[in-house]
């Protein structure tokens, strides 16, 4: 199959159409596939990922950026698109250049997949995922179970008029095992996902042990007790901790939503929010992350943020207007969904940094509350400050002791009073990064991964 | 309403037609997308056209009693394109297997309902213009507030021209204007201590009316302001009011999924006759509303559908299938093909095999009354405004979350707001267990369109609540 950079002469020419009618024009072109498997005891649906492919065109008019976009590389099309951008922008050329630092960089990275996805057949696919459904309804009371096998390859170049030129294959593999467990028309399932950077070598961490466990826990939750409600002490485990610290404190440290005046964090850059024990990263070179780049889609280099280092608020995520604005440098954050999305400010591995605890410290310390496990979404609320975690069970901490089981809890609480709550957070033998997908708000979703340890604070819950 | 578009579906089909083994069958589609962007009260961004057209290619094969259905959906639209697309969707099909001896695809024969209005024909004949005008007019209602403002949204329009054909001789073709609407409105200022207050809208629908922007901003901006003195609510079970736009973020997934042939197939839809709501719960499978975002004569394989009973007096009448997951169960497909996907919020239906679910949902209205007199009959409980999002989850027919801002209900009046705690369960559960359905006490009489969903609102008694204090 011909490679995005055969199209690049076409890419060139739409650039430079618009070269003379704007001081900065940019091109992210794009082309994605993949493949996919479903399986479990009534269906077996094995079929390919859409082959996608496009161009979108970005030009600054003086005052703000204007994009068009077509899903061909086709050069009647590409000039028929950079022809659509022209005509909004304005008769005289602005000299004014936009904000920020444009990145000049030119390098090309591809992901290096042991098992790239494609020399994997669909038959292997099958017997990999039959094996699981073996494994899963192993369990008495599993009758059933849902594997999906999932895996993408994104290709994009980059070009801008200052002279980048960044292309990246970024390889993603993934898998999920839900064991459904059914006794009198309920319904109950525990779940696990693994997700990174890298061919099928990534899916030899689901084992034999970590399937037939979360088959058990599945069937368990059908004996699940009604959950507390209500104010308490809360344990949160490694899935749930990372999603705290994307939901909860990433988004609010995405820089244009400070210059919007629509971070609660805003005034606090600078402060102690936290705990000693609490260091927040996000880290778009996190070897293999779920939401590792290479390079962002304003063409600069991923790269680590430490956001809040022992307690402290130190830095925000930028994009090249924001950086500017603040007097920072652009951190490789700035992430479009694909051809079709905007550009923003975004994530991309977001984790809660190993402490010193143990898991048994933290259990003894919260004598009683609650243990969130198994997370399963979260929703930020970049100015109000509050935040929203869903799990799909949970264990009451009684005595310090694990006992009865509850299914599919919410957390809710005000982020600065849970981050000041914090007790502990668990060391290096704890962290699990997660496979996530990540909205700006409702919409423009995107792999990000997730990462901690277990986490020890005050919450409000309930169920949900 | 169908235009003389480019008629994808129908030009891929013309290359397969006599070379390619029926069943076969294409969706096509062609997109323009326009957007505008907006941070506080300026516009920030102008994007589109954004311009996508593909389409989706599905087989079905016979072998050994069962079905391989074979899937590939590309913007690749050249000839080796096409080619390449029916190579893979030949080769998944090799490997798949369904339930089900054989399927029928819908023929031309079969007769559609009347016209459905599916287009703003304002936005479909001049889309930037429309949002350009939509955005202006939305930003100036806020001249003369002060101190409560618009901080963050986009308007994204969505102009789709689909077309199904199929081995069986079926053309068929649907326009459709999809919008989806995203703005944040902020409260500050004031006495020192108080912080900001943001309501926050989002939303998905078939047109962008300008009727009535300004009551609506009025109602964001009390929304807004009431936020910044918003208290916790207590927790406990409490008599709590869902309106509709609350209810359109949890019944579509939990049923669309729950009462299909998918579910069915999974033994997970309760049989035909199962007690799973009060005698309140009256709910239609509704492709006909005005503008609903699943509104149109014609399901997404082609099969005719029109407005049906799926829940009657709290008990299941019957499912909903699409061709396939009917033909597992010797039944004809009740029109109720999908391809709408989850997460898929921009719109792009052709990369999406087909799946049972709902079209839009249509609550039947009760003797309750208007919202007042709802409340006025609750006397003590919650108004739920606002949920951070309710993540349904239709396998277990679980939903919940924070709640962003609601009211108290005092003496049969809306008394002080309240913010932060969660309000969840269960949408529906086995024989026996609570659940929101069975707890519905009284149906409003003044129903209102919410994406794709209609309904009055709601009481339900009780609601588990968490809050302030421990039980």
């Amino acid at each position: 199959m011909a490679l995005l950079t055969d199209h690049e002469d076409h890419f060139e020419k739409a650039l430079r159409r618009l070269e003379a009618f704007s001081s900065f024009a940019e091109l992210m072109a794009e082309r994605s596939s993949g493949g996919r498997l479903r399986f479990d005891s009534s269906a077996v649906s094995p079929g390919p990922a859409p082959r996608l492919g496009g161009v979108v065109l970005r030009a600054w008019d003086g005052q703000r950026w204007v994009e068009a976009a077509v899903a061909s590389f086709e050069p009647t099309a590409l000039a028929a698109t950079a022809q659509q951008v022209i005509h909004r922008l304005p008769a005289r050329t602005s000299a004014t250049p936009p904000p920020g630092e444009a990145a000049t960089g030119r390098a090309e990275r591809v992901v290096d997949a042991k098992r790239p996805p494609s020399s994997e057949t669909v038959e292997d696919r099958i017997a990999l995922a039959k094996e699981w459904f073996g494994w899963a309804t192993s369990v008495p009371g599993i009758h059933n179970a849902i594997i999906s096998l999932f895996d993408t390859e994104d290709e994009r170049l980059y070009l801008s008029t200052a002279g980048a030129r960044q292309y990246q294959r970024l390889v993603r593999t993934g898998a999920s095992v839900v064991p459904i467990a059914l006794e009198n028309g309920r319904v109950e399932y525990d779940y696990m996902a693994e997700g990174r950077l890298g061919g099928y070598e990534v899916l030899d961490r689901i084992t034999e042990d970590r399937v037939l466990e979360v088959a058990r826990e599945s069937q368990e939750l059908l004996k699940a007790e009604a959950a507390p409600t209500g104010s308490m002490t809360v344990l949160m485990d490694p899935s749930t901790s990372g999603t705290f610290a994307h939901e909860s404190f990433g988004h609010g440290t995405e820089a244009d939503q400070l210059l919007r005046d629509r971070s609660y964090l805003k005034p606090l850059l600078g402060q102690v929010l936290g705990p000693e024990c609490l260091t927040l990263v996000d880290d778009g070179s996190w070897p293999d992350g779920w939401g590792t780049i290479f390079f962002d889609d304003e063409g600069h280099p991923a790269q680590r943020t430490v956001m809040v280092d022992h307690g402290r608020f130190v830095e925000v995520l930028h994009d090249r207007e924001s950086a500017a604005a603040m007097g920072r440098t652009a951190r490789g954050n700035t992430r479009r969904a694909d051809f079709m999305g905007r550009p923003f400010v975004r994530m991309t591995n977001t984790m809660v940094e190993p402490s010193d605890w143990t898991f048994a410290e933290l259990l003894e310390e919260a004598k009683e509350g609650v243990l969130l496990q198994s997370c399963t979404s979260g929703i930020e609320d970049p100015l109000g400050g509050q935040m929203q975690i869903k799990v799909k069970k949970a264990r009451s901490i009684e005595n310090g002791q694990i006992t009865k089981r509850y299914s599919s809890m919410g957390l809710s609480g005000r982020v600065l009073d849970v981050l000041r709550a914090i007790k502990g957070v668990s060391g290096p033998e704890d962290f699990a990064m997660s496979p996530g997908s990540c909205g700006k708000g409702h919409s423009d979703i995107l792999p990000a991964g997730t990462g901690g340890t277990y986490l020890l604070t005050e919450a409000v819950v309930g169920p949900a | 309403m169908t235009s003389a578009g480019p008629q994808t579906a129908f030009r891929v089909a013309d290359v397969l037609r006599g070379r390619l083994e029926a069943p076969w069958e294409v969706y096509g589609e062609h997109l323009r997308r326009f957007e505008i962007h907006l941070s506080g009260d300026r516009i920030e961004m102008i994007r589109g056209p954004l311009e996508m057209e593909g389409y989706g290619l599905r087989l079905l094969r016979r072998k050994e009693g069962t079905l391989g259905i074979g899937f590939s959906a590309t913007s690749e639209l050249s000839t080796p394109g096409i080619a390449r697309t029916v190579e893979v969707a030949e080769a998944t099909a090799s490997h798949a297997r369904f339930p089900a001896p054989k399927a029928e695809l819908p023929s031309s024969d079969a007769a559609t309902t009347g016209d459905i209005e599916t287009v703003d024909a304002r936005l479909w004949n001049e889309p930037f213009e429309t949002l350009e005008s939509y955005a202006h007019q939305l930003l100036s209602q806020f001249d003369g507030r002060g101190t409560v403002v618009p901080s963050f949204g986009s308007i994204k329009a969505t102009l789709s021209q689909s077309t199904i054909s199929n081995s069986q001789g079926l053309e068929r073709g649907l326009d459709r204007t999809t919008v989806e609407f995203e703005f944040a409105v902020k409260a500050s200022g004031g006495p020192e201590g108080a912080p900001p207050g943001e309501y926050w809208v989002v939303r998905r629908q078939g047109s962008l009316p300008t009727d009535g922007i300004a009551s609506e901003v009025d109602h964001w901006c009390r929304q807004a302001e009431a936020i910044r003195r918003a208290g916790t609510p207590a927790s406990g079970p409490q008599k709590v009011i869902f309106p509709p736009h609350v209810l359109a973020d949890v019944l579509p997934a939990i049923l669309g999924f729950r009462l299909s042939g998918a579910a069915r197939l999974r033994k997970l839809m309760p049989e035909p006759g199962a007690e799973i709501g009060s005698e309140k719960v009256t709910i239609w499978d509704d492709p006909t509303l005005p503008f609903g975002i699943g509104s149109g004569a014609f399901d997404d394989e082609g099969s005719p559908h029109s407005r049906r009973a799926i829940l009657e007096r709290g008990r299941v009448v019957s499912g909903l299938y699409d061709a396939l997951h009917g033909a597992a169960f010797d039944l004809p497909s009740t029109g109720n093909a999908s391809r709408e996907g989850t997460f898929t919020s921009e719109s792009i239906r052709f990369a999406h095999s087909p799946q049972p679910g709902t079209s839009n949902l249509s609550w039947e209205p009760g003797d309750g009354g208007t919202d007042e007199e709802l409340i006025e009959a609750v006397g003590e409980g919650i108004w739920l405004e606002q949920l951070g999002y309710a993540f349904p989850d239709a396998f277990s027919g679980a939903f919940g979350g924070e709640i962003r801002v609601g009211y108290r209900i005092e003496h049969g009046k809306l008394g002080e707001p309240i913010r932060g705690g969660i309000i969840g369960g269960l949408l529906f559960g086995g024989p026996g267990e609570p659940s929101l359905l069975r707890s519905v006490t009284s149906t409003g009489s003044r129903p209102r369109t919410e994406g794709s969903l209609r309904a009055p609102s709601v009481v339900v008694d009780p609601m588990a609540v968490a809050g302030g204090t421990g039980t």
